[in-house]
């Protein structure tokens, strides 16, 4: 028989060890980004690898058009996702326990669970050629037809934050803002959310790196273009999609050292973002 | 008496030849077993997945998984050591040849075909017409006598051996434009084409239906006749690779492929078979 | 504020609660729409006979089948390997890391948990080549790697909601297991976990919900369009998401596209349903917890 303190002491190793391969997790992903596209920094041929060419047969191997097609279709998510999250949640504030509200709760869950390839394969045949059609400009596959989509995929991140943190403001805030005459409504707006700030400013950057993140919807609905768009209607490739489209290429090939870049870019994006949010929540009032 | 022997004889002859008839169909695979890895060009994988089901519906111990990528994915794979025949839609190169020992096998040739929407109404196009579209200068069907609206090109990325092909007859290497939609296969090519009224693509004849339509080049119509006459000169073989001298199941897929009843299989497929 | 600009925000507010549901349910609707009249055994196992497709006595060609038995084997493995990894962590992070380990773990789980799908399906193909290249030329991008790149990828989520959960037992009831003289560790087995299993299940469920949705990962690690069954951990395989994404490019035919729809509404139920009983057992968890303290 094992004595308690032995015991004790193997269970505890066993805490350790699995969470140092867990926590470790993260660092390991980013070392080995690091270490696979090495080769572009120290050749010097970084720059070759950030130019705007992206041409195998030709020998050009530039990123940047798929970091441009990344940041305008994240961007432009976000841009309708931001102020629609935000509103969502202050509308369920305003007229919570109505049952509309409820129900608005209910539904904007149910969308942060609806897959995203269903987003992708519905709009496929429904955005597509509304998009096509109503613009009479281009193929319909166009950042404009991923940022919508993508901007749905983001709102209940950003909405269900927003709200949890809105509730969060102190009771007194709120009683006292009634007490002195304040609406409802405006004790939302000049109240809760200003004292949620940090709140809100969170649930828009994890949304952005979902949305930066998302790989499917881009990749169905962007069309892959390898330019830098310059219309909403333009097609365009975002670095998510251009390693799944390249993922398949020879393994010593520059093609699929240029997808770690892609892939080190993706991650340091992610890295900061997480880093910056602990800032802005240490930030004093 | 005589007459039952010639009966049994008759009999014997006809049982002798069908067993050496059906030797070069799915009999090949006779006691074997296990897994065949395919990936690479995508031209070949409608035909291929027809003579796997066959060959997987008669022997429930083989699986054959057919992958695609684009002939380029095809050969590297193959070198890897990750699958067992890599397709290719083009020749492989001689480096290519070389670096992993292959042992070619063309199985069928094809046409490729430049294709828009049903709903075009253009029949031809010149070389310099296609030329121009294809590397961005023609940007609108009014030039090609169609509607006031964008061309929408469609195009595969580099590991494509239709795209290096079409590349080389149809566009004489002329640049393709940046702004081009992007697809992986050739089955994708087909879908895009058919959903977009703007699209214009190219495509291996055998995957073409009737959701797309083919177009004339300096008047010469792509149809697998005119491939097999020299007509129609955008053609290409398409192939099997294998690393080294093939063994096992991937022998007698080859095999198979290359009898008579593959050889069928490939001519209805929309392919000119090559036996 | 000026009634005007009340009147205002409240039109922008309610156009926005009306206009998201109406374009996320039109898109869901188009979807029922296509999917539904295909929904049928036929859509899951073509010819053959269900029962003996579900024997595995008959290979099933024409049906989602053998996407559905993928995924079910991928996310399968992928939670369990990832249950006992995240949720030891979980127990470390929230009862034994301190001060500042705490705060680095705590970093680098939310580091993991924001890194994108992708690049873990990279990860996952690296790794395969180089097992490939250096252990044994048997192993190739297959149900093993994916199921533990999906793995790393829901590892987080499971860490994250062991480590609330944990942290949400109330002072009290800590201190009464321990004041009877049972150990650090015993308390924890007998008093504190079963107190907060409901809500590490529900996480747990949400992860699988997770994994079974994602379409990265597997792509780069293994999925095929057609592969049968798998019957090993080192075979390809097929999976939903993806076979929907496939059908989605390149569908063959109208048959093949309708197929598509059935294929994304069977996805659209395995993933709700997980999502919503990872959320009532949340509620109960929540009910449960507010009546006892």
């Amino acid at each position: 028989m094992m004595d308690c303190r032995r015991k004790a002491q193997i269970s505890r190793a066993i805490l350790v060890l699995s969470t140092v391969v867990t926590g470790s997790m993260a660092l390991v992903i980013f070392l080995f980004l690091f270490r696979f596209s090495l080769p572009l920094f120290s050749s010097g041929s970084l720059g070759k690898f950030l130019s705007k060419n992206w041409d195998p047969d030709a020998g050009a191997f530039g990123v940047y058009p798929m970091i441009a097609g990344s940041a305008c279709i994240a961007s432009l998510a976000m841009v309708l996702a931001a102020p629609l999250g935000v509103a969502l949640a202050v509308f369920m504030e305003l007229y919570a326990g109505s049952r509309f509200s409820r129900f608005l709760r209910y539904f904007v869950e149910l969308m942060s669970g609806i897959p995203t390839v269903v987003y992708g394969f519905s709009a496929l045949f429904i955005l597509v050629p509304l998009v096509r059609n109503t613009f009479r400009y281009g193929s319909g596959f166009c950042v404009l037809s991923a940022s919508l989509v993508l901007a749905l995929l983001v709102i209940p991140t950003v909405s269900l934050i927003t709200m949890d943190r809105i509730r969060e403001v102190p009771r007194d805030f709120v009683l006292a803002a009634g007490s002195l005459g304040a609406s409802r409504l405006e004790t939302l707006l000049r109240v809760q959310l200003p004292y949620a700030w940090r709140g809100v400013i969170s649930a828009v950057v994890l949304g952005g790196g979902r949305a930066l993140g998302d790989t499917i919807i881009a990749l169905m609905l962007a069309g892959n273009a390898v330019s830098v768009p310059s219309s909403l209607l333009d097609s365009a490739r975002t670095l998510t999609a251009h390693i799944a489209l390249v993922s398949a290429a020879d393994y010593e090939s520059l093609s699929f050292k240029a997808i770690f870049l892609c892939g080190l870019v993706l991650f340091l994006f992610s890295m900061f973002s997480i880093v910056f949010l602990r800032v802005v929540e240490r930030l004093k009032e | 008496m005589k007459k039952t022997v010639m009966i049994n004889l008759c009999l014997l002859l006809t049982l002798l030849f069908s067993v050496y008839g059906f030797a070069g169909g799915l009999d090949l695979f006779e006691g074997l077993s296990g897994t065949l890895r395919i990936a690479g060009g995508t031209a070949h994988i409608k035909c291929e997945m027809l003579a796997g089901k066959r060959i997987m519906r008669r022997f429930p111990g083989i699986t054959i998984i057919i992958g695609g990528g684009g002939s380029g994915v095809g050969i590297k794979q193959l070198c890897e050591g990750l699958i067992d025949i890599g397709n290719t839609g083009r020749a492989p190169t001689a480096a290519e040849i070389e670096r992993c020992n292959l042992n070619v096998y063309k199985f069928a040739v094809d046409g490729i075909a430049v294709i828009v929407n049903p709903q075009r109404k253009i029949q031809n196009i010149s070389t310099a017409q296609l030329v121009n579209v294809f590397s961005g200068k023609t940007t609108n069907w009014k030039e090609l006598g169609g509607p006031d609206a964008t061309i929408n090109v469609y195009t595969r990325d580099s590991e494509s051996g239709t795209r290096k092909v079409f590349w080389k007859k149809g566009l004489k290497r002329a640049p393709i434009t940046r702004r081009a939609n992007f697809v992986k296969s050739n089955a994708a090519m087909k879908t895009a084409v058919a959903g977009d009224p703007l699209g214009i693509g190219y495509i291996s004849l055998g995957v073409a239906d009737s959701s797309v339509k083919p177009l004339a080049i300096d008047g010469i119509y792509p149809s697998i006749e005119n491939v097999k006459t020299g007509k129609y000169k955008i053609a290409r073989g398409l192939y099997m690779n294998t690393r080294g001298k093939p063994g096992g199941l991937a022998r007698a897929f080859i095999d198979y492929m290359l009898s008579p009843e593959g050889q069928e299989l490939v001519k209805g497929c929309g392919f000119l078979p090559v036996k | 504020m000026n009634r005007v600009v009340v009147l205002t925000i409240k039109v922008l507010l309610w156009v926005t609660a009306v206009v998201v549901p109406c374009f996320v349910g039109m898109l869901l609707f188009f979807l029922l729409d296509k999917g539904l009249p295909v929904i049928s055994l036929k859509l899951l196992f073509g010819d053959v006979a269900p029962v003996k497709a579900l024997l595995l006595r008959e290979r099933v060609f024409d049906g989602i089948f053998p996407a559905m038995a993928g995924t079910f084997l991928v996310v399968l493995l992928s939670v369990m390997w990832a249950i006992p990894m995240g949720v030891l962590s979980g127990i470390y992070v929230a009862e034994f890391a301190g001060g500042t380990v705490k705060k680095i773990l705590d970093i680098s789980f939310d580091v993991l948990a924001s890194v994108p799908s992708i690049v873990i399906g990279l990860f996952g193909l690296t790794l395969a080549i180089f097992l490939h290249k250096n252990i044994s030329h048997r192993i190739y991008p297959c149900l093993l790697i994916s199921s533990a790149a999906l793995a790393i990828l829901i590892l987080p989520y499971i860490v994250r909601t062991t480590e609330l959960s944990i942290e949400s037992v109330s002072l009290p009831l800590r201190l009464a297991g321990l004041s009877l003289g049972a150990t650090k560790q015993r308390n924890l087995l007998s008093v504190i976990l079963p107190r907060c299993s409901g809500g590490i299940l529900s996480g747990v469920i949400l992860a699988t919900g997770r994994a079974a949705e994602d379409t990265a990962v597997i792509m780069l690690t293994g999925v095929v369009a057609s592969a049968g069954i798998p019957h090993s951990l080192f075979s390809r395989f097929e999976a939903l998401p993806f076979y929907i994404y496939y059908i989605s490019s390149q569908y063959a035919d109208q048959y093949e596209l309708k197929k598509g729809f059935g294929a994304a509404i069977v996805l659209l139920i395995i993933t709700g349903m997980l999502f919503g009983f990872a959320h009532l057992l949340k509620k109960l968890v929540a009910r449960k917890i507010n009546g006892f303290d």
